[in-house]
């Protein structure tokens, strides 16, 4: 027989659980994210709200968000609307959406959890205000927060207070942390930190930026990732535009692919070959965002279904799938939004229609290698970077038929030098940053030249 | 060309300069940090000036000097002006790692001065990385290399040169500008020290890093010398306090460009000295002679570092 006070098993969640383990999932970067996600989500809906399609010209010139990153402070500001009291009483500071929140309008926020882990994440002194337009008039409040507190408080009570504040100097948000966690200080007192949520702000948000944004990380704003994709000559990328019913929603759907630069000349990549400032491969767009960028993993198909797993032979090659739904809970992202969620049955559906533009680009980069050294670069040097955004419309990307032809034989010459000899060799012929290989064949020229003469 | 090959530049006066600063703030340090104890590492080539000074100025018995080339090593051991100054030969990307396997100087405070002779590479990127990263707890690391701008590629190359050796440290945006002859200096010491900061705050060393030599220089060529305090976690409010006195001369946000004067020159600006207001270069000619306004500038803020030279004729 089980006693009346153990027949159930206590489920209640904790505090500390919310503070201490949901913010371990997510990196620092990740999590300013979410509160930028927030301020465009309010600039979003203010703006009209409606699919992010390439085609959509909804101007964010008015917008502003201000991130400014110290090693003792953390704030961001944003004239984006604000959060409606309202809102703040009954939804923005619940852990996890309800059932009944209004879904905004192809907003990137879903989960109902970005603010609170942003913040729990950076530090434990914490000051949320918003001003909101109400009746015609500018209302203000701010929630305080003061996370040791609000821990030794207990279980029972999990509510923040809402005090009065004073008005912003336009509808928005001002968010500011101090009291940082010891992991965000020593984070923040990193120059190579802030350069690099700068490049990484530059490049995900670039969709939002090219619409006018502005975003200001230490007073400086950030200019967007151009995105390109060559086009001329024998070469054009494919757009194609899909729409599904999901729900009783509609969720819009739109594929670029495409050469982006021109590959390398040969397969094998240099010395000084770098991965990371590499753009090609897959993006995955969701409601704007581009959640995952340059992808050459199973995530988007390489290594998986009998489509080869990445070689730097395939670079140059850039594909972009955007989702967009005025319910982005049925988009493909996960809860951190720097990845997909490749168990989503609407992105599996739709990996096939990723998986032809890399075949196709796959096969002209194996004819290509059949082809005497420089031959196909000039066709390639025909195509001009061209915005994704002027990109027209067409079902498959289209390459150049290359016909493979017998070539001379080649051979491979591998040694190694001491780099600084290297650097120095290349600063005498003139570009002290050029590629290892071309400073390799212009010395053997030189030598064939000098020891061997005329052909 | 090794530099004792070349010049003995203890007698370059913005160098005079930047060591007077350097060892002043060292000094200021070392009294709220208490380093009397510290092993003093550097590259003492043969004339040991900066040695002496860590020696009498700082109070540092234990010195030990790395020499690379063979000839400078029989050289300095000849030398070397205390017996506490120990010639090691070798490399100091080799010597550094063997001299902190030795127990008796890894329980002791560093103060490190790698004085490259050269420009800046991935080389001494790396070493900065290593003495970053394992140099005993309340070390002071100070690093000069060369910012004469041809050493960094052409002009279009340089802002791409510069980010292959500091990494991501460096903005995109960075521009040919803000590498050209003027520049160069400014620049590479600004990203220089971003990146001794991101290096120490990347991998979370306890205490951190504070910044605190910041020096571009010119004395013919570009030079910069940069660097700060690692200090143990109970010793860095004591560092940071110091840094942050308003008398506190290390970080310097013009080049330094000490004019040679002649005895005579620096005697008679001397007689103006100190007073609140600026020298002006009206002022220079009354006195009966004349300097570019810059060098009256560099005079009057760093006229007590600067050397007296005078050529002995026997």
């Amino acid at each position: 027989m089980i006693p009346g006070d153990k027949s159930k098993a206590s489920a209640n969640p904790t505090k500390a659980f919310f503070v201490r383990m949901i913010t371990r999932d997510i990196t620092l970067e990740d999590c300013i994210f979410d509160l930028i996600d927030n301020s465009i989500d309010g600039a979003w809906e203010l703006a009209g709200g409606r699919p992010m399609s390439l085609a959509d010209d909804t101007d964010l010139s008015a917008y502003k968000i201000s991130i400014e990153i110290k090693p003792d402070r953390f704030s961001i500001h944003d004239n984006c609307g604000g959060i409606s009291l309202d809102d703040a009483a009954n939804y923005a500071f619940t852990f996890g959406r309800k059932d009944d929140a209004e879904t905004e309008n192809f907003s990137i926020g879903v989960y109902g959890i970005g603010m609170k882990r942003a913040v729990f994440k950076i530090g434990s002194k914490i000051g949320i205000k918003s001003t909101f337009t109400d009746n015609g008039g500018l209302m203000s409040f701010r929630v305080p927060v003061d996370v040791n507190a609000w821990l030794a408080a207990g279980d029972d009570n999990w509510d923040f207070d809402i005090e009065g504040a004073d008005n912003l100097a336009a509808p928005g948000v001002q968010i500011d942390v101090t009291d940082l966690n010891e992991a965000a200080a020593q984070s923040f007192e990193s120059p190579r930190f802030i350069q690099d949520l700068r490049r990484a702000i530059a490049r995900d948000y670039a969709l939002h930026l090219h619409r006018g944004l502005t975003i200001e990380v230490e007073g400086k704003s950030i200019n967007g990732w151009a995105i390109e994709l060559r086009q001329g000559g024998e070469f054009s990328p494919m757009r194609a535009s899909f729409e599904e019913n999901i729900e009783g929603e509609k969720v819009y759907v739109e594929v670029l692919a495409g050469m982006e630069a021109i590959p390398p000349e040969d397969s094998d990549p240099d010395g000084d070959w770098d991965e990371d400032q590499n753009r090609s491969g897959w993006y995955v767009v969701c409601n704007g965002r581009i959640v995952l960028a340059a992808d050459k993993t199973t995530l988007t198909g390489w290594g998986t279904e009998n489509w080869p797993i990445w070689h730097p032979q395939y670079t140059g090659f850039m594909g972009l799938i955007i989702f967009s739904s005025r319910r982005a809970d049925l988009l493909p992202l996960t809860t951190t939004k720097r990845s997909v969620d490749a168990t989503s049955q609407l992105y599996r559906r739709y990996r096939p229609n990723m998986r032809e533009p890399s075949k196709a680009w796959i096969a002209y980069t194996n004819a290509r290698r059949q082809r005497e050294r420089g031959e196909v670069v000039g066709q390639e040097q025909e195509a001009k970077s061209v915005p994704i955004y002027e990109v027209a419309a067409q079902p498959a990307v289209v390459l150049p038929q290359v016909a493979t032809k017998k070539r001379v034989p080649e051979a491979n010459v591998l040694y190694s030098v001491p780099k600084p000899r290297l650097l120095k060799l290349a600063t005498a012929m003139g570009n002290i940053r050029m590629p290892y290989k071309e400073v390799g064949l212009q010395s053997f020229e030189y030598a064939y030249a000098d020891l061997v003469g005329e052909d | 060309m090794a530099s004792f090959d070349s010049i003995n530049y203890s007698l370059r006066p913005s160098k005079s300069v930047q060591r007077g600063i350097v060892f002043h703030g060292l000094k200021a340090l070392s009294d709220a940090m208490a380093l009397q104890n510290s092993l003093y590492i550097g590259f003492g080539s043969i004339w040991f000036t900066d040695f002496v000074m860590a020696h009498k100025a700082l109070e540092i018995d234990e010195m030990i000097s790395i020499e690379a080339n063979d000839v400078g090593f029989r050289r300095a051991e000849f030398n070397k002006v205390y017996r506490s100054i120990s010639v090691v030969e070798g490399r100091s990307e080799d010597k550094l790692p063997e001299l902190l396997n030795q127990g008796e100087y890894q329980a002791r405070p560093w103060i490190v001065w790698l004085d490259y002779d050269g420009a800046l590479d991935e080389e001494k990127v790396e070493e900065m990385r290593w003495l970053l990263l394992n140099a005993p707890p309340n070390s002071i690391v100070l690093f000069t290399f060369s910012a004469t701008q041809n050493a960094y590629g052409k002009p279009a190359q340089r802002p791409g040169r510069v980010a292959d050796i500091l990494g991501p440290v460096v903005p995109d945006e960075l521009s040919r500008e803000d590498c050209n002859q003027e520049n160069l200096p400014q620049t590479l010491a600004s990203l220089t020290m971003d990146f001794l900061s991101s290096v120490v705050a990347d991998n979370a060393r306890p205490g951190g890093f504070i910044r605190s030599f910041k020096i571009p220089y010119f004395d013919s060529v570009g030079m910069v010398t940069v660097g700060g305090v690692l200090p143990a976690l109970g010793t860095a409010p004591a560092a940071r306090a110091v840094i942050a006195d308003h008398k506190w001369q290390g970080i310097v946000d013009e080049m330094i460009q000490a004019p040679p004067m002649t005895l005579k020159e620096v005697a008679t600006l001397q007689a103006e000295l100190p007073c609140l207001e600026d020298l002006t270069r009206a002022r220079v000619q009354e006195l009966g002679f004349d300097l570019l306004e810059h060098q009256i500038r560099s005079f009057q803020r760093y006229y007590k570092y600067l050397p007296n030279f005078a050529e002995i004729v026997s």
